[in-house]
């Protein structure tokens, strides 16, 4: 079972770097990721959402909606926490 | 060839890591093991966008201007995208999450079973 | 107030849910009304936006004003509307549903039930109404952490069933993760109508291909296709009863939703068809599931777990009809999505009241069960003659166009499956009938009249309105499938099929 395991695992990692071959260049800076939405952000970040900080200008304004679903994925593993484990706490206590 | 290596090794190191954490997750018979290997993948894709960022001779995704120079023209090789970056934060707060709840599961497998073993666990089951 | 519809369905469940524990903080008896109220909204809202659609074409909303290839775009066409009016539909009824069931089942729990219930449909809107392909994937979690919560909260071997989903389901959605990150490496965009522009430059590059191979692969894990099922049956067994009402109907189906999207919409058809051919390997793969799924079927005496190797062998159906990748075959898959969604929600819902009732759902345990719940088991009937395939129900329909789709590619192999599922599904499905409507107590058989002996005993109304609106769903899909076809589904096929 392990050797099949193994040899899936090597065929998933095999095709995954079959993949990469025809990838742009690590560190292209003329790649499409590079080239094609991203410039915008760079050069207008300050004019349009007057913060010099990439990261924070597309995570709370460009792609904010993506951070209002991240909190919501915190706020779901909480209330999972709290319905999987509650009850067994109250009843550990009273024991 | 050399060249050819050196321009991608960055992506194949994520593909050794993603099978590590794959094969724990699918042959370690131990919980705990599983959720260590989740672990080890999902840090791996992490490592893949990040690699996707970086721009030979990009620094920071942080303006060096500071306000009041808005109209200033800035060149985008200079700085590393910052998408990926972006995209990351979510996806590390995925990852916790659900860490978080698969650990929560796996203490109540715990309560019930008092073991962590695939093995007893699916013993005890009978 | 039309125009912010597309937000409106996201915001009103996710803000609801949000208020969920403070509802149950002031009184616990507040939450159930409390989402029944969020979920008629919502259900109102996805009926003004599937009207909005017909009315007046596709529609685009732009969240935070910013054009789509930068900021986050919601892209509602046909198939999204269907999809949505769907999910609200049946997640309203198995909320209604739920009140006495999770009573039973799990009473100090209610509250949180209820607030994750409310993000699992948050979660599963927020997959099907995006425009964006992160985004999908940050819902896409939403919804798989809500559904392995609800799930571990079920009987004795719940958590352990949950765990495996975890694992299977992470390694699913980490898939998706991956060839994301490979699409966005070679078109820098994430915005699934700005990758489906920039794509057909790229079809002879190894990149698409993989990305497109690991995205099938995560999406077959979520949506329980054949070889990638294990961790379903045991999933769907041992969740609570409203639970497996919601989860398995659902997330299956938003799953063969995505995968339409990602076969037709992002990728073009002609990349799938003629340059890799994938997709006759997809209905392979579909025809496969539905004979395992349904021999696997047989084979369990427990009524949920064969129900949800039931689920497997449907999905069988759906990418039958996906990899047929003609205009009937396609038809065929969508109007099994909405049947099944029906078709799952009413068997699910009834083998619930039946648990409800006699404690547990052995199938032997059934005798006489139509005399004591009359009213559920017709219900399953009519459930159950919707996946045989018999003709006033959905089913019928949906299996018809899957039958015209084989015929016009030329796979009378598929024909042969199609005809020959059904008998299996009259296997198992006859022989739950046929032990609730035939067999007597042994008892009986000493007596006179040994009817009068079995009063009625029907689960409370809360519980057989929801049943009885789900088998009425069955029959009006039915009934009215030429118009759900001729008004809906027409547009939802991609143009050139």
């Amino acid at each position: 079972m392990k050797i099949v395991n193994l040899i899936l695992v090597l065929c998933i990692g095999g095709f995954l770097i079959y993949g990469t071959l025809d990838m742009p260049r690590w560190g292209d800076p003329d790649s499409p990721a590079s080239k094609h939405v991203s410039p915008r952000y760079i050069q207008k970040t300050v004019e349009e959402t007057a913060t010099p900080n990439m990261v924070t200008s597309i995570l709370a304004d460009y792609r904010g909606y993506d951070t209002l679903g991240e909190t919501t994925v915190i706020f779901t593993a909480g209330m999972a926490c709290i319905l999987l484990l509650r009850n067994s706490i109250r009843k550990n206590r009273n024991d | 060839m050399i060249d050819f290596i050196i321009e991608r090794y960055n992506f194949w190191i994520y593909v050794i890591l993603m099978m590590i954490g794959l094969y724990a997750m699918i042959t370690k018979r131990n919980l705990v093991k599983k959720v260590i290997g989740m672990n080890i993948f999902q840090t791996s894709i992490i490592l893949f966008f990040i690699s996707l960022a970086s721009k030979r001779g990009g620094t920071l995704p942080i303006m060096k201007q500071a306000h009041g120079l808005e109209n200033f023209p800035v060149d985008p090789s200079a700085y590393i995208n910052p998408v990926p970056h972006v995209l990351m934060l979510t996806a590390i707060v995925v990852m916790v999450a659900t860490l978080g709840v698969a650990l929560a599961i796996l203490i109540l497998i715990y309560r019930k079973y008092g073991t962590l073993e695939e093995d007893e666990i699916l013993k005890r089951m009978q | 107030m039309t125009d912010q519809a597309p937000i409106l369905i996201i915001i009103i469940p996710l803000m609801f849910a949000l208020m969920t524990p403070l509802i149950g903080w002031i009184r616990k008896n507040l939450c159930y009304p409390w989402v029944l109220l969020s979920l008629t909204l919502s259900a109102l809202s996805s009926f003004i936006i599937l009207r909005t659609v017909l009315l007046r074409g596709i529609i685009s909303y732009k969240l935070g004003n910013w054009d789509p290839p930068w900021g986050i775009e919601y892209a509602i066409d046909h198939l999204n509307a269907l999809m949505l009016v769907i999910i609200t539909v049946i997640s309203l009824i198995v909320a209604v549903y739920s009140k006495k069931s999770i009573q039973r089942e799990k009473p100090d729990k209610i509250v949180h039930f209820y607030t994750i219930f409310l993000l699992q449909v948050t979660g599963f809107l927020g997959m099907v109404v995006s425009g964006d392909l992160f985004n999908i994937y940050v819902f896409l979690e939403i919804a798989s952490l809500a559904g392995y919560a609800l799930i571990a909260i079920g009987d004795e071997r719940a958590p352990y069933a949950s765990f495996r989903y975890v694992v299977i389901g992470t390694i699913g959605a980490s898939f998706y993760l991956l060839s994301v990150g490979y699409i966005y490496s070679v078109t820098g965009s994430l915005n699934i109508a700005d990758v489906a522009r920039l794509l057909p430059e790229l079809y002879n590059s190894n990149v698409i291909l993989t990305a497109l191979v690991f995205m099938f692969a995560g999406i077959a894990i979520k949506m329980a296709m054949f070889p990638v099922h294990a961790w379903a049956p045991n999933a769907y067994t041992h969740a609570p009863s409203a639970v497996s009402a919601l989860v398995a109907p659902l997330m299956t189906k938003v799953a063969a939703y995505l995968m339409i999207r990602v076969s037709f919409t992002v990728f073009k058809p002609h990349y799938i068809i003629d340059v890799i051919s994938l997709n006759s390997f997809i209905s392979w793969i579909g025809a496969a599931g539905i004979i395992a799924g349904s021999i696997f079927a047989i084979a369990q005496n427990n009524l949920k777990k064969m129900l949800s190797y039931s689920v497997v062998a449907q999905i069988g159906y759906i990418a039958l009809g996906i990899g047929l990748a003609n205009s009937y075959g396609l038809t065929g898959a969508v109007l099994h999505i909405v049947n099944e969604a029906f078709t799952k929600g009413c068997v699910f819902l009834a083998a619930g009241g039946i648990v409800y009732k006699l404690g547990g759902c052995n199938i032997a345990d059934f005798k006489n069960l139509f005399r004591k719940m009359p009213f559920t088991m017709t219900a399953f009937t009519i459930g159950a003659f919707s996946l045989i395939g018999i003709p006033p129900t959905c089913g019928f329909f949906s299996k018809l166009y899957l039958i015209l789709g084989s015929i016009e590619a030329d796979q009378w192999t598929f024909v042969g499956v199609l005809l020959f599922s059904s008998i299996l599904n009259v296997v198992y499905f006859f022989r739950v009938i046929q032990t609730a409507a035939f067999e007597k107590q042994m008892s009986d058989y000493s007596r006179e009249d040994p009817y009068e002996k079995v009063p009625m005993d029907e689960v409370p109304l809360t519980m057989l309105i929801p049943i009885q609106i789900a088998a009425l769903g069955i029959l009006l899909c039915g009934i009215f499938n030429s118009e759900i076809i001729s008004s809906v589904i027409k547009y939802a096929i991609p143009p050139g099929l």
